[in-house]
Parts: structure tokens; C-alpha cells; sequence
């Protein structure tokens, strides 16, 4: 099975805990550990030596202290080694304007955060769909 | 012999009082236009003088106007005052004529006025200087023109009180800075809203969607180790919860109707219900309802908006049935002369009605207009789920549109909501 490496950027403990909850029994998911804001993951992304090792899928929360969802994105678009991986954005609201914003900075989704079990497998179905 | 000579000084002194008050009377009369011709005593006789009409039309303009005239020679001295003048700086005519005009004015402005009288005699120009009258200083235009008289070259001079005018500017500078002051009270008041609106969107989101996760985790991983009792608090939390996300989003929805949306298009009501329906077929099967679509008109309007007036005005037509009786919604177009609605349109054929009619509960129509106030509910939670806020939205959507929503209906015997909408869409 492809195994897809996916690192989660988010600054809030429960849903980190969701997060590896839900998507830990997956077999086709490796979760990486999670980092808390967009500079944590640049510092962690610059760390990985090979380009083969960096993750198949970045997925973001909006609000973060420091460096937020989409300065991430923008960061990530405007640098030639990462502009390639995916990057998603899930946030508890979205409005139109955030899923326009993200869009035009290279979200691939921009998704509301779920509930439950199944809306959280949903969610990660859509995402590998776009790797 | 002395005595005799006091009378007979006495005796002309009244005759040459008589004397005044007649040629005063006469030159009253040739001020005001009551005199077209005067007959005088002269070398040869009596002689006839005529004023001319064009002159007399002036005469009688000039002294009737508002605004104060004065004639000045070369040298500055008025050689003719109109009565308005003499009043306005409150002495009696005689006193003014022969006087230096320069006088009249306040220190400060004489210079100015010096400017003008120099300009004045080579082109018409205006200038506001103050004159003085007892303590007090009046603000003035004064409108100086070079006059070509017969035998000599005058300048004539308009005097216009100012007073009213500036304090009307005053007022006025008073009533900018109101403004100015609401005005800035508003761009903060919708800035608080603004700011609650992204407060409701993520803060308060954010800690209910965590007890959404964690009451379900509950009810899905620890359900069988509870009492009967909390099985039921767990329900209830779940269920609570789930009401409280739909409020925070409605009250999200309508604080964003004040934000400026100013995308206007064409609409085309009759494809946009159709779509509406569509979302609606589960609960139109599950209620086995008939919804009547009839061909609707094509308005300039903020589509996104009208779509929530009907997407709420349908629900609530599918959500209100009655359980013994099939739901029957209609939306059709309707007559707007027809009065029913108590409306007098002068433009009506500017506008279009539009019916949305359901056979379910109904209402008290005393309730008619408050049902449209923000979180207005005529009936118990039990029975019906809802914010109350769906209506108030319908509402200022339609207020935005410069349109009305009139409710109609009688308890069990259905609710009708007619919107009345002009076609053209009125920018502010």
C-alpha cells in the first residue's frame, strides 16, 4: 500500500489529539508529528535533508499564533522546494472569503473542521484524493 | 415792537417748518414711486419735472429691496443712502447722507475696504467687511460697481447683511460636526459588529465544536457505561449543542447583511426556487408536499441574498404543517394592484408581488409585523426547531432591496408571505 506521510500544523492540543484518534488506525496514512504554527513546520521542513523524505501532504489550521494558516501558504508557495507538496487548510468557520483567499494562495481544499469519526475519514478520503 | 418781532420771527420759523415737513413728504413720496412729476416754482414760472420711468422702476427696486444701497462721490462721501442702509446702521437718513462711508465700517476692515474702493471704480467687485452699529459689528458683502451718473462718475455700493447668513454657516459648521461625530459613532458601532461577527464566527465555534466532539465521543465510545439517566443528558447536550452552532451561524448570516454588498445582478426568481426545491427534496418526500412553482419575474437584486429570503420563507412553509394534512406550498406571482395588501403604489407597475402560501399552522395575524423582529418565536421549542432569526434576515434583505414583506394569515389556516419588489434594482 502507498503510505502517504502527512504532518499536521496546528496549535491547539485536542485537535492534535483528534487528529492522530482518527487517522493513527489508517494504513494508508502515516502521520507525522504534529508542529504548532507555520514557523515550526518551515524550521521542520527545512530540517529534512533528501527531498524524498519531505511530507506528501501539509495540512493546516487557519488560526495559529505567529505565523497563521494562510502566511503559511503564502510562505510555502513562494519557495521552490515546498510550492509542490500539497497543502490543505481546515478551519472550525469558513466563510467564502477564507476559502477564496486560500485558494489563490494554493490550497488545494479548504475544509470545516468535523464532528465525528465519520466526518473526519471523509475529510481525509478528500485529501488524499488531491496528492 | 419786540414782542411783535418774536411773532413774526415765531410765524416763519412754522412756516419753514411747514415748509420741511412738506418737502419731506415730497422727497418720501419721489423715494417710495409716488411721484411720477413735480411741479416747481421757478425763474419762469411753474416748471415740470418728470422722472423718468426706467429711473422710477429703480427708485421704487431700490428702495423696497432688502439690502442696503449707497452711492459714493470720488472722495468717499455718501451722496445717496437707501433707507435700508440708514437702518442698518441705525441712524436717521439725513445723518448718513454727506458722511464719509469709511466711517460706518470697523477699523480692522478699513484697509480692505480701501482695496475695494480703488478696484471698484475700474471693475464690479465684492468684498465682506464689518460695519459697526452702536456696540456691535454686522458682517457685510459689500458689491461695489463703478455707476456713470449724467454729469459725474459715482460708485455705487450694495450692502448686504450678512448676519443670517453667517450664523446660518455656523449652524451649519455645528450641525457637519454632529454629523461628523454620528457618523464616526456608526463606522465604530459597525466595527463592533464586525468584530462580534468574527468573534461569533471562530471564537465561540470553536469551543462548541469541541463539545460536539467530545459529547459524541461519549455517546459513541462510552454510551453502554452510562445510567439511562445520562444516556439522556448526553442526547441532550448533543442536541443542544447542535442548536446553539445553527444560532451562532444565523446570527453570523445576518450581521453580515450590514456589511456593504453592493453585487447587483439579474436574477432570475423562477430558476433560483426551482433550486431551492431541489435542496428541499428530502424533506418534500419525507413531508409527501406539493410545491407549486409558478413563472416568476427576472429582478435586479443581490442574488445570494434573495436566494436566503426564499430558501427561509419555503422552509418555514415546509417546517409549519399541519401533521393531519398534505403541505401545499405555492409560489406564484400574484396581483399587486390588487389592494388586499393595503398598499397604494403610484409606480406599481415597477414592482411585482410575489406569493409564497402554505395550508399549514398559521399564526395570529396581530403578529403579523413582530414576527419579522430578530428572535421573534410564536411557538414552543418542542414543537418547533428554530433561532427566529430566519425571518428577520428575510427581512432586512428585502429592506436592502427597497422592497416590503408583508405577512397574512389566521391560527390553522395557513400563513401567506408576500414580497413586493421593485424590478430595478435602487442603488443608495
Amino acid at each position: 500500500m502507498n503510505v502517504k506521510k502527512i504532518i499536521l500544523v496546528e496549535d491547539d492540543p485536542d485537535d492534535c489529539e483528534l487528529f492522530v484518534t482518527f487517522f493513527s488506525p489508517r494504513p494508508d496514512v502515516q502521520l507525522l508529528p504534529a508542529v504548532g504554527n507555520g514557523l515550526e513546520l518551515i524550521k521542520f521542513l527545512d530540517g529534512i535533508k533528501t527531498d524524498a523524505a519531505l511530507p506528501h501532504l501539509i495540512v493546516l489550521d487557519q488560526n495559529m499564533p505567529m505565523m497563521n494558516g494562510r502566511q503559511t501558504l503564502q510562505f510555502l508557495r513562494d519557495h521552490q522546494r515546498y510550492a509542490r507538496i500539497p497543502a490543505v487548510i481546515y478551519s472550525t468557520y469558513t466563510d467564502t472569503s477564507l476559502i477564496a483567499d486560500c485558494k489563490k494562495l494554493g490550497a488545494r481544499i479548504v475544509a470545516t473542521k468535523p464532528i465525528d469519526d465519520e466526518g473526519y475519514q471523509k475529510m481525509m478520503d478528500d485529501f488524499l484524493a488531491v496528492i | 415792537m419786540e414782542r411783535a418781532a418774536t411773532d413774526v420771527l415765531l410765524a416763519e420759523i412754522d412756516a419753514l417748518r411747514a415748509q420741511l415737513v412738506e418737502a419731506n413728504e415730497t422727497l418720501e413720496a419721489i423715494r417710495t414711486g409716488q411721484v411720477d412729476a413735480l411741479v416747481v416754482q421757478g425763474h419762469h414760472g411753474h416748471e415740470l419735472y418728470t422722472l423718468k420711468t426706467a429711473d422710477h422702476a429703480y427708485r421704487v427696486f431700490i428702495e423696497q429691496m432688502t439690502e442696503g444701497a449707497v452711492t459714493l462721490n470720488s472722495s468717499g462721501l455718501i451722496i445717496y443712502s437707501n433707507f435700508r442702509f440708514a437702518n442698518l446702521v441705525g441712524l436717521p437718513l439725513s445723518n448718513v447722507l454727506g458722511r464719509e462711508f469709511i466711517n460706518y465700517l470697523t477699523p480692522e476692515c478699513r484697509k480692505d475696504f480701501g482695496k475695494l474702493f480703488e478696484q471698484g471704480w475700474k471693475k464690479s467687485i465684492k468684498g465682506e467687511v464689518k460695519i459697526t452699529v452702536g456696540s456691535t459689528h454686522v458682517p457685510v458683502l459689500l458689491s461695489v460697481n463703478r455707476l456713470e451718473l449724467e454729469d459725474e462718475i459715482a460708485l455705487s455700493i450694495i450692502v448686504t447683511d450678512l448676519s443670517a447668513q453667517k450664523e446660518n454657516e455656523r449652524l451649519l459648521q455645528i450641525k457637519n460636526e454632529q454629523l461628523e461625530t454620528l457618523n464616526q459613532a456608526l463606522i465604530d458601532s459597525n466595527h463592533d459588529l464586525q468584530q462580534f461577527a468574527s468573534v461569533a464566527s471562530h471564537d465561540l465555534q470553536e469551543p462548541l465544536r469541541k463539545i460536539q466532539v467530545f459529547s459524541k465521543f461519549l455517546k459513541d465510545r462510552s454510551f453502554h457505561e452510562l445510567s439511562d439517566q445520562s444516556k439522556q443528558y448526553v442526547d441532550k447536550i448533543i442536541s443542544c449543542s447542535l442548536r446553539m452552532k445553527i444560532l451562532i451561524i444565523d446570527i453570523l448570516n445576518y450581521s453580515k447583511l450590514s456589511a456593504d454588498d453592493e453585487h447587483i445582478e439579474l436574477v432570475e426568481l423562477k430558476h433560483l426556487v426551482e433550486e431551492i426545491i431541489d435542496d428541499f427534496d428530502l424533506k418534500i418526500n419525507e413531508k409527501n408536499a406539493i410545491v407549486e412553482l409558478g413563472s416568476l419575474p427576472i429582478v435586479e437584486g443581490n442574488k445570494g441574498q434573495l436566494r436566503q429570503v426564499f430558501y427561509n420563507l419555503i422552509s418555514n412553509a415546509l417546517k409549519f404543517s399541519l401533521p393531519d394534512k398534505p403541505t401545499h406550498v405555492s409560489i406564484t406571482v400574484k396581483d399587486l394592484d390588487a389592494g388586499e395588501l393595503g398598499l397604494s403604489l403610484s409606480d406599481a407597475d415597477q414592482y411585482c408581488r410575489i406569493s409564497i402560501k402554505d395550508n399549514g399552522i398559521g399564526f395570529d395575524e396581530q403578529y403579523a409585523s413582530s414576527i419579522f423582529n430578530l428572535f421573534e418565536k410564536l411557538n414552543p421549542k418542542s414543537t418547533f426547531e428554530g433561532s427566529g432569526i430566519g425571518l428577520a434576515i428575510a427581512k432586512k434583505i428585502i429592506d436592502k432591496h427597497h422592497g416590503l414583506i408583508i405577512a397574512k394569515s389566521a391560527v390553522g389556516r395557513g400563513a401567506e408571505f408576500n414580497i413586493v419588489l421593485p424590478f430595478k434594482y435602487r442603488r443608495q
